[in-house]
């Protein structure tokens, strides 16, 4: 039996690294989150009011999820200014997060921080190294719209019970507006070049993009309800439930080796973690989110799904080039809701705040995360300090089936009889997609 | 000296337990970042370039160390950084004090435990998972650490500066200039005249968090006590004299009063000011003698509202400077056995 550890893999967070036991037979790959996630040894004792700032230790998502799941703990609406402003967070940290797996994929051919690129990477108005440029100065200005927004980038502190704390200055206005149009520019150009050289030639991802994950269930939020949509490996809707059930339909299995546990549907029970997708796995995220095949409400970004769908088929997609066109689909919508969003009316108004009266005892929220459906689940006692929280984080609910796009990665590149570094690059270019 | 000829600094960074936001950080520099390779090489950075350990040479000049410690690997890596590393730098509140993760070591230890893995011996070709330590630790704890870049994460302008200053040290006037006008003024002094700053500085301000906050302060009573999501003045007055328990007092500055600048308390990600042996006592004391009252049961009442004092006043620092619950710092005799062995 032979065994090769990849430690660590690129571009992983929670870090990540996987191991591959050759025994005769087909490879075994087992890919383990390697940092534990104590969420509720931190958060329990805490008053209630501070877990949106506690929670974004696992993602700037988390903070706007928790200040959504303490409006409904204290039994409050927040005005419409505070909805758009935390709804406008939210599509920054999209644009940012998107964008900056873009910039991975880029930087995946050289070090980003090599001196001398090779010369074809550098010519001619596409060249690599101007584009990661741009993107790079993007992602700056993504963040920049974040942290207007949300006070700091990462670890955002201005979304809290019943709206939030900053009110924008006529500056914030006037940038937040400038950011937008900018980002949208941007995405449009760095779509074309996404489908002219990467997408359609497989530029960098090469025979990565083949690899498929499918045919896998998927969760993601209905657009206009407070409710969760599951759906099988067709695409087909098996059930729609309001998200206050997410437990009672997720469970979370341990593994001895993660420090991460594995979501599966409560339904089809868990059966162990296998080469192939089992029964009661499901994922989320940007792919989860286009699966159901319905239109998108900006035009840009419909734009996108349709070239997607007359490229690749029909929705549900797995494979890996959808799960990178996936991130441009909502890159532009991103970008779109941002610029309709960033008006001075929409995010201006006589109140920020609806102040609560009383703490309440539970609440709970779900929210669609850059990197997919995230949920918490708080209750209090009646000082309102923190007695039980459950969350649902991306790296619990797509545990599973990383492992299962790091299996066939391995097994793709050994049927081609490619090294172990190449096999590691496939990997990773793979996993980023989802 | 023409540029090809240089010998570029070795620069490692890592994150142990934590999130990725201190790496994201430094990836986030916006142009900066693409100067990043024109006077540093980046050797070992498993997040970005996926440097297996095997690769980290034994002559790393400055390595970045985020995170908190809370498994046998975490301590590894750690050890194994500085033994290999000229310069340790702990970069984040997680490496410097502890921060978030150091919250699990107040939680009831009678206390089921959340969904844990169970240590299994790896078999049937399962490979193990780093175990936990009994606690999270912050770096200084482990290994001892040259200097501490705080904040959660820490402010752009000053990570920035940091590294310029660290790296770019005797090479460059144009960078060190830059990095010594973001610096407080001793660490630019030293790094202005071509030394480096003593030993355990802590790269941010002089002074209070109070110092820098923009907020008005008018007289200091504290004759309520609210909570954050109670009715409150968001912008114009200090949010300790209305009543919130606000940490600006006790931290260190060096964020330009970011988080009170958009209407929320400061819960002190930079540490304690400079002179303050523990910034709970320091709070306590700082709230207590400004009761407005100085009849027991008003003060009773005042102090009932007070919820989680402990999880509020070291929020990011349990690990590292809670006096009663802190472990000592790190010996500089602690070894490696990845490299011993």
């Amino acid at each position: 039996m032979s065994r090769v550890t990849f430690d660590s893999l690129r571009w992983r967070d929670p870090p990540a690294r996987a191991t591959v036991t050759v025994d005769g037979g087909p490879p075994r790959v087992r890919l383990q989150m390697t940092t534990p996630r104590e969420v509720a040894a931190m958060c329990v004792g805490r008053p209630v009011e501070e877990l949106p700032r506690i929670l974004s230790i696992l993602s700037p998502a988390h903070h706007l999820c928790a200040a959504k799941a303490l409006d409904r703990l204290f039994g409050i609406d927040p005005p419409p200014a505070a909805k758009n402003t935390r709804e406008a967070l939210r599509l920054a940290l999209v644009f940012r997060h998107h964008l900056r797996k873009f910039h991975f994929l880029a930087s995946s051919v050289e070090s980003p921080f090599a001196e001398f690129w090779p010369e074809g990477a550098r010519r001619g108005p596409h060249g690599l190294r101007p584009l990661l440029e741009d993107v790079m100065r993007h992602v700056s200005l993504a963040q920049e719209a974040a942290a207007i927004l949300g006070g700091r980038a990462d670890h955002p502190v201005t979304a809290v019970a019943g709206g939030v704390t900053r009110a924008l200055k006529q500056e914030h206005h006037v940038r937040l507006a400038e950011i937008a149009v900018a980002c949208r520019t941007f995405a449009e150009r760095l779509g074309a070049y996404l489908r002219d050289r990467i997408f359609s030639l497989g530029e960098i991802l090469g025979d990565v993009r083949e690899i498929d994950a499918g045919p896998v269930s998927s969760l993601a939020l209905a657009p206009d309800a407070d409710s969760v949509v599951l759906r099988d490996g067709r695409g087909a809707e098996v059930e729609r439930f309001a998200s206050a059930a997410l437990f009672d339909k997720v469970g979370l299995a341990q593994e001895s080796w993660s420090h991460v546990p594995f979501a599966v549907l409560e339904a089809k029970g868990s059966q162990g973690q296998g080469a192939a997708p089992a029964e009661g796995l499901f994922f989320v995220g940007p792919l989860a989110r286009l699966n159901g095949g319905e239109p998108l409400a900006t035009p840009l970004a419909e734009s996108e799904r349709k070239r997607l769908v007359e490229a690749l088929g029909p929705f549900p997609r797995f494979e890996v080039v959808a799960g990178y066109w996936a991130l441009l689909i909502e890159l532009l919508s991103a970008a779109e809701g941002l610029v309709a969003l960033c008006e001075v009316e929409k995010l201006t108004g006589p109140a920020l705040r609806t102040i609560p009266k009383a703490p309440g005892r539970e609440g709970h929220a779900a929210i669609e995360s850059p990197q997919g459906l995230i949920y918490q689940h708080f209750r209090a006692d009646e000082r309102g300090v923190v007695e039980e929280v459950r969350v649902l984080d991306t790296a619990t609910a797509n545990n599973a089936l990383f492992g299962i796009v790091a299996q066939r990665a391995v097994e793709t590149s050994l049927a081609r009889e490619q090294g172990w570094d190449e096999t590691k690059k496939r990997m990773e270019l793979a996993l980023l997609a989802y | 000296m023409n540029r090809g000829d240089r010998q570029k600094k070795k620069l490692a960074v890592y994150t142990a337990t934590g999130c990725r936001a201190c790496e994201q950080g430094i990836l986030d520099l916006n142009y900066e970042v693409n100067e990043l390779g024109r006077f540093a090489d980046p050797v070992f950075w498993p997040y970005v370039l996926g440097t297996p350990w095997e690769a980290l040479p034994g002559d790393v000049d400055v390595a970045l160390f985020a995170g908190a410690i809370r498994t046998a690997a975490d301590r590894e890596a750690a050890l194994s950084l500085r033994e290999k590393s000229q310069l340790l730098v702990a970069v984040g509140a997680c490496a410097a004090f502890g921060g978030l993760p150091g919250l699990a070591n107040l939680a009831d230890s009678a206390a089921p435990a959340e969904a844990a893995p169970t240590m299994d011996a790896p078999d049937d070709g399962k490979p193990a998972v780093p175990a936990l330590e009994p606690e999270a630790m912050c770096l200084s704890q482990v290994v001892p650490v040259d200097y501490f870049v705080p904040g959660c994460p820490p402010t752009q302008n000053l990570l920035w500066a940091a590294v310029l200053a660290l790296v770019c040290r005797g090479e460059s006037p144009s960078r060190l200039s830059y990095a010594a006008a973001r610096l407080p003024e001793p660490i630019a002094e030293a790094i202005a005249s071509g030394v480096l700053p003593p030993r355990g500085t802590i790269f941010a301000g002089e002074k209070a968090v109070c110092g820098s906050c923009s907020r008005v302060k008018e007289e200091k009573k504290f004759g309520t006590c609210k909570r954050p999501y109670e009715a409150y003045q968001e912008t114009g007055r200090c949010l300790l004299e209305q009543g919130l328990v606000c940490q600006g007092v006790a931290t260190q500055e060096g964020c330009g009063g970011l988080c009170t600048g958009v209407g929320v308390p400061c819960r002190g990600c930079f540490g304690k000011a400079p002179a303050i042996f523990d910034p709970g006592a320091k709070m306590v004391a700082a709230i207590s003698s400004t009761f407005d009252s100085a009849k027991a049961e008003e003060i009773a009442g005042l102090v009932d509202g007070f919820v989680d004092l402990a999880g509020t006043l070291y929020r990011y620092s349990v690990p590292a400077q809670c006096s009663l619950l802190a472990a000592p710092a790190a010996t500089p005799d602690q070894g490696c056995d990845r490299c011993r062995g």
